[in-house]
């Protein structure tokens, strides 16, 4: 009376074979729906590495004028130090500077040739504890007052602009993920319920010559879990595909700013594990509860 | 073998199936259920399997009260009852070998047996020859032939069959009376057969149990249609 394998694995096999077009539907909804899904993780995990960017570059550089004197320019240092808000600084004497300065101009050899370490000015880098952009920006302003400093730059609000923009599309990839989950999860049950309407006869001799309700299913959910996964494999290569176009785009266009929108293959390899998850699951009870409407209590 | 007991079955938004109906029959019997249509044989025959469940009364098959049958022994006692319908409800993709088998494969019989026992039982129904054709190759009573063989194959105690004779013409239908009748003495598996067909009744003469609006109103041993 037990379960026999071969019988399972022929008629899972038998029914993906003798009714190619619902398979491949079912296969094509899985693809279309969990590409949807995994192109707004995609574009998640880019605005997180965004945000994340953008928290790490939240320092400020106290610039120094040229004529400061040492004095001036350890009460500085000394002020930092003493400073609770401040997390670290780090001051970047001429040649630092220089050698930065030659590092952004390495196409411009004329500048540079222009230009030597006595020209450029010294600075302090600064990280507060705190992040917050208010926060940053009425640091900033205090070592403003101090003597001996030209200029203090940070990135205020451009930077909060960036931020307000990364949590929105933040928040709307989030929705788009959840809202194209749920419709795959429907497309889905509707697939696996027509497969099941073409095949009502075969589960109703099932329950006739005395099948047990699990018996019956077992097939029925192997060959969605594998529809599942299949489309699931489609669409992790769709979004592995788009990925590289995002990633040479980013490349060619030489903006820094986007590089986390080109993922590395570990984030790439999760988003891919989600997806293969999904779709087995989305398969595999999303055919177990349609069967159940031709099952009796 | 199987006993109702004063059962009454309504169905919602129509007039009543089975009205305080009582009637009980013995292993090896072959009954006949006549009556017009919408009078209950059908009815009949489904309390039998659980594939409905009355609303009072009781039905008892085996001396088991099928009605208070818990959900997961139902295929146990689908088991024991082969069923052959007037639309054969075999399965179109299927050759007559492999409908054949699947009766026996869902519920979890050994290779070796379905081996052995398909291609045996085609032989008996006379499809022997045709046990690779599929069912669109057949003819109606070699259809009808092949869901014989899938009700039989399991050697069911109880053949319920549905006017099985009501899509084949005369002369094949005799045949399929002529193989039901063999199952009933050969095995003596109790048969119950609601039909239309006066012919087969009055040439067969066997118990028949008439049914109108529901109510038995005739259990005539050695009967005629009427």
């Amino acid at each position: 009376m037990a379960v026999r394998v071969d019988y399972i694995v022929k008629e899972t096999a038998y029914n993906i074979i003798r009714n190619p077009s619902l398979s491949i539907a079912t296969v094509l909804t899985v693809a279309v729906s969990l590409s949807l899904l995994g192109a707004a993780l995609l574009i998640q995990q880019g605005v997180n590495g965004l945000q994340t960017r953008f928290k790490d570059d939240v320092e400020f550089i106290i610039w120094i004028k040229q004529d400061a004197t040492d004095e001036q320019i350890q009460s500085v240092e000394r002020a930092l130090d003493e400073s609770p808000v401040v997390e670290s600084s780090v001051f970047i004497n001429r040649t630092q500077t220089f050698s930065e300065f030659e590092e952004y101009f390495a196409e411009s050899p004329e500048v540079l040739a222009a230009v030597t370490p006595e020209d450029l000015p010294t600075s302090f880098r600064v990280v507060p504890v705190n992040p917050d952009l208010s926060v940053v920006e009425q640091l900033g302003r205090q070592f403003q007052e101090l003597a001996g400093v030209r200029q203090v730059d940070f990135a205020g609000d451009y930077i909060r602009r960036l931020n307000q923009f990364s949590s929105a599309a933040s928040i709307t990839m989030t929705v788009a993920a959840l809202a194209s989950g749920l419709a795959s999860s429907l497309l889905m049950y509707n697939t696996i319920r027509t497969a099941l309407f073409a095949r009502r006869r075969e589960v109703e001799v099932m329950r006739l010559v005395g099948a047990t309700n699990w018996f019956i299913r077992i097939p029925f959910m192997l060959e969605g879990l594998l529809q599942g996964l299949v489309g699931a494999a489609f669409s992790a290569a769709s979004v592995w595909g788009l990925n590289r176009v995002v990633g040479d785009a980013v490349r060619n266009a030489d903006f820094r700013l986007f590089d986390s929108f080109a993922l590395d293959g570990a984030q790439l390899g999760a988003i891919a594990l989600i997806l293969l998850g999904a779709g087995a699951l989305i398969g595999a009870v999303g055919s177990g509860v349609a069967v159940s409407r031709y099952l009796e209590a | 073998m199987i006993k109702l007991e004063n059962v009454t079955k309504e169905y919602k938004g129509s007039s009543i199936a089975l009205k305080e109906a009582s009637a009980e029959i013995s292993k090896g019997e072959f009954v006949f259920l006549v009556g017009p249509s919408g009078s209950g044989k059908s009815t009949f025959l489904r309390l039998l399997n659980k594939q409905e469940v009355a609303d009072s009364g009781r039905v008892l098959v085996n001396g088991k009260d099928v009605g208070d049958l818990h959900p997961w022994k139902v295929p146990l006692l689908r088991r024991q009852i082969g069923c052959v319908f007037q639309d054969f409800k075999l399965l179109p993709s299927r050759t007559v070998r492999e409908n054949v088998s699947f009766a026996l494969e869902v519920i979890g019989k050994p290779k070796h047996i379905i081996e052995t026992q398909v291609p045996a039982i085609c032989e008996l129904v006379g499809l022997g020859e045709k046990i690779d054709k599929y069912p669109h190759q057949l003819s109606g009573g070699e259809q009808q032939r092949v869901s014989i063989a899938r009700a039989f194959v399991n050697r069911p105690v109880i053949l319920l069959a549905d006017e099985p004779t009501g899509n084949l013409d005369p002369q094949t239908a005799n045949g399929i009376m002529w193989l039901l009748d063999r199952i009933n003495r050969s095995a003596n598996t109790t048969v119950v057969m609601a039909t239309h067909d006066r012919g087969i009744v009055d040439t067969m003469r066997r118990r028949v149990i008439e049914l109108s609006h529901g109510s038995i109103v005739r259990d005539q041993s050695r009967g005629v249609y009427d």
